[in-house]
């Protein structure tokens, strides 16, 4: 039985893992909440997030925290190409997805990650490569936490709490969440429902952009085309866990799920812990299909 | 998505099928016509010219060992270079020149088993390299028993390729994974034996070899191993290991994995301990390590198959009685950078350049282009090349070949252990800076 | 469930009935080369052809295919590293372990919507491969090595009865009873289900049959490699090249995954000095396109455009 003191510590890093997973969960979170689809290429926008962080570094010599908003705003760009290019065709206003456009954009959204990564690989060859950026550690009682992870938490929780503001206090974020439950009324309120799923997908991918930036500091030598084959599978339980749709949700996913990881390993050993961690998600699809959160 | 499949109404007429029926026969003649068409075209190429000894291997120039194949395939090139530009080898009194014969397996099994067959029953290769990885080469290893040629493993290092099978013609040259952390561990032993030994390593065929046999060894010699996990590949946040060992009261670390991880735990390290020794696998010897991590690499210890300054020579050859073929390190690096637009050689490039010239020596020794002679050749030299030395057990298992231990040590890597092949000392303790 | 009369198989099972009897005649004289390749290119159309049963039919995107193969790989991995079993044993075995896991993952994983389904789905290998990891008898990180020769004639042989009985029985699903109740739940479950369709025990039914046939693919890959690795088997490109072939090839069609195994296995394994690493580019621009504007994939358009080959495609 590992000494408190120890767990405790693991907790801690759980905790601070938690919060990077969250974000780069939470793009994903707000596309399913308002487009009700499921991006199968979630992970190889998070890969891209964390290749424009890498570039800036190298040629600009920004540090990845300062990347996030530049990521952000190419995300937007890219969310709105997203938008128009695949799910136009299959949403149109539609009330929901029927059951073959699911299908279809679950495949073709998978063909759009296998594009996107080989294209990727092509381009920047499957070297791993990083951003060698490390602030330091902070003291805070017997916790010695490193300095970098601390700041990406942090940004990551702002991050969550800044799309919470934005649909719940703006027009144009409240004008979104009734798209998401109920397109006639929408309609019917003089709200354009293309704009505004538009908007709220190029959130989604914004969102998600930023979050590989801020991913890229835990990874020194991680960052390569293929990363996206990790990091989907991880938000995919991340959203389940918290419940689609549920802004808080991603933090509760991603801090649950990375609890249990660095947690778990101190019991059962760090692929035992994984494995468990990722089957989390069955019990829950059972039990309790609308996450966590109430 | 797909429309749905209609059956024929009922049961089809006469006419209808027997038409379908037609179709399907002339498929099947063509494919007849084609089968034999390619029979008889890979049964008659033309033979190998005189004078060339043809050496054919795959190798990961794409994929996941991009890196790593396209250093054996340079150090390859390199090796059959300084053999053709130095009197070739001379077998029966005729000399032959190599000719190297290889493809891109793109890191993947199912092209292995397939370009290897290409490789002998089309191009006609006599004699085989080994892929890069223990996955390619433990898929390799039958398909040269079967077709009776020798094959050289330089980028394959499981012991297990050997010892959990019985194969005949495969013979290694680089020294198994097994006796990769050795060295460290026995430093640590003749001089901090009281150091208690963490290890963390990536739970991948190799890394767990060598982690497992340092263990082994380390208790056999009365030392204290207090933390030993793995993590799988791809683990985001190795610290609460790290956190882990320490709190064990670890001394020293050793494991590591692949390149990345072995990044990933010395950033993570900076933060949350400071091991008085630490020996990682893999990323150690690479350049960019101490690029990425600066004065934080400082004292970091990591073995490696070779490096450019070992001391490998025909005097130390001539001083142990042994044989000495090929070029001196500095003349392999030297033609290597020749051919490489001035870049180094990794220890991957040397690995398979040995491979090759092992292999060309055996030919002449055997002074025969036989199977069965030159894989007796193999069996019975204790030689010496610029990689270093070579004798392997009758299993095919390598034997003589030693590790070596580098440091980096004022932003420089040094070779350090063993005493006769190093250039300085080992440095004790690791600080951090 | 009665066998369809003999004169009234249609003209693809006849075609590709010809084609898998020549070629089990020409093996023996077959180069081990070419043999090779023909082996490899079998491998990826069986495992097409198990997807196809519960993707290509039900709709049901299955990303975690490769779990199947994976054990069956571990079960051939196992049994004839330990015990001596011959191969043979080892696939059959690799097969029925398969078939046991996708009854019990069935089970609980198919009563979520297709969405849910398909995430399920691709956490599966994730955690089967840290499983693995853990366990000595396995292998644990270092895998399985086994002492066995280069055989591709029986690897042949075997893999050509995987897929003979693949496409038997796909053409006897599609063409009997269970083809009404199976189209119906792919275009809309709920409604085939008042309906009367037992929508369950059908989807349950194909789910054990992919995974049976993808386990006994597994143990001969297994067999052609020599061994099992955890981190190769686990592979999630393998799922992922498998659901590209019967995308390409024409989902729930007999002859798709055949002919999506051809387009995407041949020219990746021709063309490896020429466009190096371009082919899986290409290959996910063609999913997107076939996805979003070309349902049916090479099957379905040349049924919708070439309307002789209507009767004669499948």
């Amino acid at each position: 039985m590992p000494e408190p003191m120890v767990l405790v510590t693991d907790l801690a890093f759980g905790v601070l893992l938690g919060c990077v997973f969250a974000v780069i969960a939470h793009g994903l979170n707000l596309i399913w909440g308002v487009a009700k689809i499921v991006n199968v290429a979630h992970g190889v926008f998070i890969m891209l997030g964390a290749y424009g962080a890498y570039f800036l570094n190298l040629y600009l010599g920004i540090n990845p925290l300062l990347s996030a908003p530049v990521d952000a705003a190419i995300g937007l760009a890219v969310g709105a190409g997203f938008y128009f290019g695949f799910l136009h065709r299959e949403l149109r206003g539609k009330e929901s997805i029927a059951q073959q456009s699911e299908m279809v954009t679950l495949v073709a959204t998978f063909g759009l990650a296998l594009f996107i990564s080989n294209l990727a690989l092509r381009l920047w060859t499957g070297n791993f490569v990083g951003i060698p950026w490390s602030p330091g550690s902070i003291r805070l009682g017997f916790l010695q936490l490193p300095l970098g992870a601390l700041y990406v938490a942090i940004a990551s929780v702002a991050i969550i709490a800044l799309t919470h503001i934005f649909l719940s206090r703006t027009y144009l974020g409240n004008a979104i969440r009734a798209y998401s439950q109920d397109i006639p009324a929408t309609q019917l309120m003089g709200i354009d429902p293309t704009f505004v799923a538009a908007v709220g997908t190029a959130l989604g991918f914004s969102v998600t952009m930023a979050g590989g930036a801020l991913l890229s500091v835990w990874l020194p030598v991680g960052i390569n085309p293929g990363m996206g084959a990790l990091y989907a599978p991880i938000s995919f339980v991340i959203v389940v866990l918290g419940g689609p749709g549920k802004m808080w949700g991603s933090l509760v996913g991603g801090i649950s799920l990375a609890v249990i990881i660095d947690v778990g390993q101190a019991f059962v050993g760090t692929s035992l812990a994984t494995a468990i961690a990722f089957l989390t998600l069955i019990p829950i699809l059972l039990f309790r299909p609308e996450g966590i959160l109430r | 998505m797909s429309q749905p499949v209609e059956p024929e109404t009922g049961t089809p007429s006469a006419p209808k099928s027997g038409r379908g029926k037609l179709i399907a026969i002339v498929i099947g003649v063509l494919l007849l016509v084609a089968v034999a068409a390619a029979a008889v075209y890979y049964l008659t190429q033309p033979p190998v010219p005189t004078g060339t000894l043809k050496v054919g291997f795959t190798i990961s120039l794409t994929g996941r060992y991009n890196v790593e194949g396209t250093n054996s395939r340079n150090g390859i090139v390199t090796a059959a270079n300084w053999i053709n530009s130095h009197g070739g080898i001379t077998v029966q009194g005729k000399v032959y020149n190599v000719s190297l014969d290889f493809y891109d397996d793109q890191s993947l099994q199912a092209n292995v088993n397939s370009l290897y067959p290409q490789i002998i029953e089309q191009d006609k290769a006599q004699f085989l390299l080994a892929p890069y990885s223990t996955l390619l080469t433990s898929t390799a290893a039958p398909i040269a028993d079967q077709y009776d040629r020798v094959m050289l493993s330089h980028g394959g290092a499981a012991d297990t390729i050997w010892t959990q099978t019985t194969r005949r013609n495969l013979v290694e040259v680089l020294s198994p994974a097994s006796v990769y952390l050795k060295a460290a561990v026995e430093w640590i032993h003749t001089n901090h034996a009281a150091d208690k030994i963490a290890v963390l390593h990536e739970n991948d065929p190799f890394s767990t070899l060598a982690a497992n046999s340092a263990i082994i060894y380390a208790q056999s010699l009365g030392l204290d191993v207090v933390y030993n996990q793995s993590y799988p590949t791809g683990t985001t946040d190795l610290s609460p290991q790290l956190n882990a060992a320490m709190a064990a009261g670890a001394d020293d670390l050793l494991g590591g994995g692949h390149f990345n991880d072995g990044l990933l735990i010395m950033n993570q390290l900076k933060t949350i301990w400071t091991p008085k020794f630490v020996s990682l696998l893999v990323a150690v010897t690479e350049p960019s390590f101490q690029a990425q991590l600066q004065a934080t690499a400082n004292n970091v210890t990591g073995p490696s198959q070779w490096e450019s300054a070992v001391a490998y020579g025909p005097t130390l050859a001539q001083s142990l009685g042994l044989p000495w073929y090929g070029p001196t390190p500095t003349e392999f690096t030297q033609l290597y950078g020749s051919l490489n637009a001035g870049a180094s050689p990794s220890y991957h490039s040397a690995e398979a350049g040995g491979a090759l010239l092992v292999l060309a020596q055996a030919i002449g020794r055997a002074n025969s282009l036989n199977t069965t002679d030159v894989r007796a050749a193999l069996g019975n030299m204790h030689i010496m090349n610029f990689f270093g030395q070579f004798q392997i057990a009758s299993s095919g298992l390598q034997i003589a070949h030693s590790m070596i231990v580098v440091q980096w040590q004022a932003g420089a890597l040094k070779v350090v252990y063993p005493a006769d092949v190093a250039q300085a000392s080992v440095q004790y303790p690791y600080t951090g800076s | 469930m009665k066998l369809p009369k003999l004169r009234a198989i249609g003209p693809s099972l006849w075609g590709i009935g010809v084609f898998l009897l020549v070629l089990a005649g020409l093996a023996p004289w077959i180069p081990r080369f070419p043999l090779t390749i023909l082996v490899n290119l079998l491998i990826f159309a069986a495992l097409a052809y198990s997807l196809n049963f519960i993707t290509g039919l039900t709709g049901y995107v299955n990303f975690g295919h490769v779990v199947f193969m994976a054990v069956g790989a571990y079960t051939l991995g196992y049994t004839v590293g330990t015990i001596r079993l011959h191969p043979l044993g080892g696939v059959a075995l690799g097969g029925l372990m398969a078939l046991v896991l996708a009854l019990g993952l069935g089970a609980v994983t198919l009563r979520f919507r297709g969405v849910y389904f398909a995430i399920a789905s691709l956490v599966t290998p994730l955690a089967g491969l840290n499983i693995v990891l853990v366990l000595p008898a396995l292998g644990g990180g270092q895998g399985i090595l086994l002492n066995i020769g280069f055989d591709p004639l029986s690897w042949f042989y075997t893999i050509w009865a995987i897929i003979a009985t693949e496409v038997g029985l796909t053409y006897w699903i599609t063409h009997g009873r269970l083809g009404y109740g199976i189209r119906a739940i792919k275009s809309d479950e709920d409604a085939a289900k008042s309906l009367g369709v037992n929508a369950p025990r059908l989807k349950l039914f194909l789910f054990a049959l992919s995974g049976l046939f993808a386990g006994a693919t597994g143990g001969v890959y297994a067999w052609t490699t020599s061994g099992v690795f955890p981190e190769a088997a686990f592979d999630l490109t393998f799922s992922l090249r498998m659901l590209a072939m019967i995308v390409i090839g024409g989902m729930g069609t007999l002859l798709g995954p055949l002919i999506g195994a051809i387009a995407v296995y041949l020219p990746s394994r021709f063309f490896l000095t020429i466009f190096i690493g371009t082919e899986s580019i290409i290959i996910g621009l063609v999913v997107i396109v076939i996805a979003l504007f070309v349902p049916g994939g090479i099957v379905g358009t040349l049924r919708k455009y070439v309307p002789e080959l209507r009767r004669i495609l499948e």
